[in-house]
């Protein structure tokens, strides 16, 4: 039995000291003799997600002596990897910011060098997301905003007056109700089953602070949503939950005539009208419906949300390619770089003219004013502001969404419970 | 030697215990049973059904096209039946990459795991010494912790050896359970001591023992922990995606997952032709090796 | 007691014997003891010490002692993930035995075609767990799914939401996780059921038993360690159930199913507080531990006697 205890006493205080002493250095060095660098760069679905190549061939252009090596994670799971390999010190040198909640996560435990000197172009969005006590440890190079997504043959079908950017939601329910009953089998809309289209639009057109812990500006919403259900004018969220459907099915096969969404679907979109995935149809994209007048029209700004994706440095960084890291993140934020990643159907977090016509330039992509206007001019608050906090708040709120939803509890006691758990979970 | 061989070789009533319906004559006649046997199979037959059912729709469902696998209302046979999903993957994915690793996996876990885990359930059952209890109950006491609590320090360990992604590091984690030693231990507990005595009068020693009597009379748990070994290694799916970054490295879970997925998008029907594809092998093992689990005292191999 | 030999030589004869065991006993365990020992034992441990500390996953801990613990107590999602794991348990547990152990009896026969019905018993262990979450959502699909449509043609007006609906979601669970479950268990109880002694059925027969009686007094008993074997398994896999239920229903609706490894996963992975979710393994770990301890006490007492 003393055998037994001083060998195991032996192999915990070795694991503890490799444990402990673990998580400096990104992998390898990728500084070469003759001065040439490699830069590790986190990505996810390489195959089917061309950015991140593009960037990295882009970027090696402009600095033949700089490589950018893509390295793939599973899309499902790239936060436990990527934390997994940071914490066995083999994370990449750039960091790539999937989610807006996991960055105090990274930043906390001081994996995120600051990079608050590299320079972004003006007007870019979603900086702020990055920013944690006034000092920035990630930078955009891509900003999905919410919008409406609409099928102009059913509406046309339906003789139903199509969206022209001054709707609120009441229009919005409306038209949705109108469609259903005029159409045959196709539902007037589609609501996909994630918390964001709700609480996205909830949050953003309230101005309101999900971390503040009072969540009554929602119940308007789920009262909305739960008489759409009711009348049949969308799924129920049951029956999308249970039969997993699939939002580009959906939409693509025609099953609902309008879907709000985030701009990504865009290029999905194209790309599966041109294999036959999905229907060949008219479409359109207009801006998210409103709380109230005062952001509709063409004139306005209308209020939406969204989350950037994002470019971070790996504080154990080599000392030597800081500078060369550093001149990556601001070529990912900058117009030449939005313009190619515009062209492959990516919004981009710098909306320039130049950037815009990019987007709207490859074949199948609406051609209409109120498109362009809808990806172009938007307000986007961030879906998730950056705090360690958020990623608890977010959980029990996806609990309340289903619970709502599913109709398992009422607006009232489920919205009173979250706030309850806020209260005594998230401390 | 022979008194040993006497008390195993298997005498010819001692094979399967079975559940005989209807081998001794019954006062009722034929006819019941006939019934009876009906029934019986009707159960069987509904029952089977259940079972199968689910693995039905994968089947149909990998015939279809991504857009049309789930639908409202629910679709059992494909409008148009899209073969083209089973060439997708054998043609333009790695599968074979795939395969060879999960087999590479599979095939050397399940011995590892099958000669470490019944040496040291021989250890644990028959053998008394200091502290043997305790440390069984150790052992099976890290089975109740939950992997994913551990699997970080796991990983800095692994990683700090250098091993991880390579093929080592998935042996390494899968083959040394606990769950093989409590299995085998809980059989050998099944077989009768004298065997043992007879053995060792006859100048046997412990290994001897073991290899001789102990493992050929345990084929039925051995064919089982194999058969559970093999199957749980050839669909793990997390300590692949943690430990094998590398897409040569790749099992068939892993590959298929990445090949279907983008970060928005499943494409489903392929992904259920792949799933197919991943699920014969082991049915057709499983329906080859049968016999194994239900066949008594082997009768083959025994020298001497 | 009167010996030939001295007290003292007795003694020294003794350890020796002691002393040749334990070097015979560790020479069998030692290779699986050292894999067992470098790659599970050691992570147990640091996690063990971790619970004590608030870990964030990049190396830097400070010590917290009970805090954790006492946190938990107060925690009301891990009150809740703490009682859907019991009653997930107790549900799940002698379901699973009474099919899989009927199913075994019931296969352990010369039957026309037996060999496939073991395989189609077998096949939803063999499923990957994906599919099985996607085809049973749509199986138990409230609207359009069979099950219900079936229910209603039945006469059932108002089927129940099953993984939609907070009350009927953890049942639904147990019933899919049961039908993967049996066939698994099955092989256990097939290989299990090879080693009762057929003279005893004999020997009972003749004594005009019935089948059920033989089988209470013949083949459980015999049975014993497997059956030992197969529920602490089943325990400790039914507290630490994880995959199934993630993929099935994410602990939704609400809570209504979530299960404590859930909880760690969210707490650690989700929410980076890993000396919190260290805590919940912790608790976890005592309650497998705990249950089996009294498994292992009456299952001495049982073959003592």
């Amino acid at each position: 039995m003393k055998r037994i205890i001083t060998v195991t006493a032996g192999l915990t205080i070795g694991a503890l000291a490799l444990a402990g002493c673990s998580g400096g250095g990104s992998e390898g060095d990728g500084v070469a003799e003759d001065g040439s660098l490699t830069l590790t760069l986190s990505a996810w679905s390489v195959a089917t997600t061309p950015e991140f190549q593009l960037l990295a061939d882009a970027f090696h252009e402009k600095n033949p002596n700089v490589t950018v090596e893509v390295k793939d994670y599973d899309p499902a799971e790239y936060n436990t990897l990527l934390t997994t390999d940071l914490a066995a010190g083999k994370g990449p040198d750039i960091i790539t910011q999937k989610e807006v909640k996991f960055l105090t996560t990274f930043q906390e435990g001081g994996q995120l060098l600051d990079v608050s000197d590299v320079e972004l172009p003006e007007g870019i969005g979603g900086a702020d997301s990055y920013k944690v006590d006034g000092t920035a440890y990630a930078t955009p190079y891509r900003q999905d905003s919410w919008v409406l997504f609409y099928n102009k043959d059913l509406f046309e079908q339906a003789g139903v007056e199509a969206p022209d950017g001054s709707w609120t939601w009441e229009d919005y329910d409306a038209a949705a109700e109108e469609l259903t009953s005029k159409l045959d089998g196709a539902k007037g809309t589609y609501e996909h089953g994630w918390q964001s289209t709700l609480q996205g639009f909830a949050n953003a057109q309230n101005g309101a602070d999900v971390l503040a812990g009072e969540y009554d500006y929602m119940k308007p919403f789920y009262e909305r949503v739960l008489k759409l259900q009711e009348d049949g004018a969308q799924e129920s969220f049951n029956t999308v939950t249970a039969n997993q459907l699939t939002y580009q099915g959906e939409f693509g096969k025609q099953k609902a005539a309008m879907m709000p969404m985030g701009t990504w679907f865009v290029a999905t979109l194209i790309s599966q009208q041109a294999s036959g995935d999905a229907d060949d149809f008219e479409w359109g994209i207009a801006p998210a419906p409103q709380l109230d007048e005062s952001t509709t029209g063409t004139d306005a700004v209308p209020v939406t949300f969204g989350d950037p994706t994002g470019f971070g440095i790996n504080a154990n960084i080599n000392d030597d390619k800081v500078e060369a890291a550093k001149e990556f993140l601001a070529f990912a934020a900058s117009e030449e770089a939005a313009t190619a990643l515009a062209e492959i159907g990516i919004t981009p977090a710098l909306l320039t003219d130049p950037v815009i016509d990019a987007y709207f330039g490859s074949e199948g992509a609406p051609q209409d004013e109120l498109s362009t206007f809808a990806v172009q001019t938007h307000e986007t608050r961030p879906e998730n502001p950056a705090s360690n906090k958020t990623a608890a708040v977010q959980n029990i709120l996806n609990d309340m969404h289903s619970a709502i939803l599913s109709e398992s509890a009422s607006v009232d006691d489920a919205i009173a419970e979250a706030e309850g758990r806020v209260a005594t979970e998230v401390g | 030697m022979s008194e040993t061989m006497a008390l195993v070789t298997p005498e010819p009533k001692r094979a399967r215990l079975s559940v005989e319906s209807g081998s001794r004559p019954r006062p009722a006649g034929s006819g019941s049973r006939a019934v009876g046997r009906t029934v019986l199979y009707v159960v069987l037959i509904v029952a089977a059904a259940a079972m199968l059912t689910p693995f039905f729709w994968m089947v149909m469902s990998s015939l279809k096209d991504a857009n049309s696998v789930f639908s409202v209302p629910v679709r059992w046979i494909p409008e148009i039946f899209v073969w083209e999903n089973y060439v997708e993957i054998w043609t333009r994915s790695d599968i074979l990459t795939w395969i060879r690793n999960t087999l590479i996996l599979s095939v050397t876990v399940t011995a590892l795991q099958v000669l470490t885990g019944s040496f040291a359930a021989y250890g644990f059952s028959r053998i008394t010494f200091p502290g043997r209890n305790a440390l069984f109950l150790l052992y099976v006491a890290t089975i109740a912790v939950p992997w994913q609590s551990y699997m970080i320090p796991q990983f800095i360990l692994l990683s700090n050896a250098g091993v991880a992604n390579t093929l080592w590091s998935i042996i390494l984690l899968q083959a040394f359970g606990a769950f093989g030693v409590f299995l085998m231990k809980q059989f050998y507990e099944t077989v009768p001591e004298d065997l043992s005595e007879a053995a060792r009068l006859d100048g046997l020693t412990e290994y001897g023992i073991w290899w001789r009597i102990m493992l050929p009379l345990s084929v039925p748990a051995i064919a089982s922990l194999s058969l559970l070994t093999f199957v749980n290694t050839w669909n793990d799916y997390l300590g692949p995606l943690i430990y094998l970054r590398d897409p040569s490295l790749w099992t068939m879970q892993l590959g298929l997952k990445n090949f279907v997925s983008s970060l928005y998008d499943t494409d489903y029907g392929v992904l259920f032709a792949g799933l197919v594809i991943s699920v014969v092998p082991i049915a057709v093992i499983f329906l080859l090796g049968q016999r194994f689990f239900v066949e008594g005292i082997a009768t083959s191999g025994m020298k001497g | 007691m009167t010996t030939t030999a001295t007290p003292q030589r007795a003694r020294r004869r003794r350890s020796r014997l002691r002393m040749r065991n334990t070097l015979l006993g560790w020479s069998f365990i030692l290779p699986n003891f050292l894999g067992f020992a470098t790659l599970t034992l050691v992570p147990v441990i640091v996690l063990f010490y971790m619970s004590l500390t608030n870990w964030n996953i990049f190396g830097s801990s400070q010590f917290v002692g009970f805090d954790n613990f006492v946190r938990l107590v107060n925690d009301g999602s891990f009150r809740t993930s703490f009682v859907n794991t019991l009653y997930y348990s107790v549900m799940h547990i002698p379901l699973t035995i009474v099919v899989s152990l009927g199913l075994a009896l019931l296969l352990n026969n010369k039957l026309r075609g037996v060999a496939f019905f073991r395989t189609a018993a077998f096949f939803p262990y063999i499923t990957s767990i994906v599919a099985i979450a996607l085809v049973w959502n749509l199986l138990f699909s409230p609207d359009y799914g069979p099950i219900n449509e079936m229910l209603r043609f039945i006469g059932i007006s108002n089927p129940p939401g099953w993984l939609t609906s907070a009350n009927w979601s953890m049942p639904a669970v147990v019933i899919i996780s049961t039908w993967r479950d049996m066939g698994y268990y099955m092989v256990l109880f097939l290989a299990a059921l090879q080693t009762v002694p057929r003279e005893l059925h004999e020997a009972a027969r003749m004594d005009g038993a019935n089948v059920f009686e033989r089988f209470w007094n013949v083949t459980l008993p015999s049975l014993r360690p497997t059956m030992f074997f197969v529920t602490v398994m089943l325990t400790i896999n039914s507290f630490k159930i994880f995959d199934l239920i993630l993929v099935l229903t994410n602990g939704g609706p609400g809570q209504s199913t979530m299960v404590i490894s859930q909880f760690i996963y969210r707490k650690g992975f989700e929410e980076n507080n890993f000396g919190y979710a260290s805590a919940a393994s912790v608790v976890l770990f005592l309650l497998c531990i705990i249950v089996t301890i009294v498994q292992f006490l009456w299952n001495q007492r049982k073959s003592a006697r």
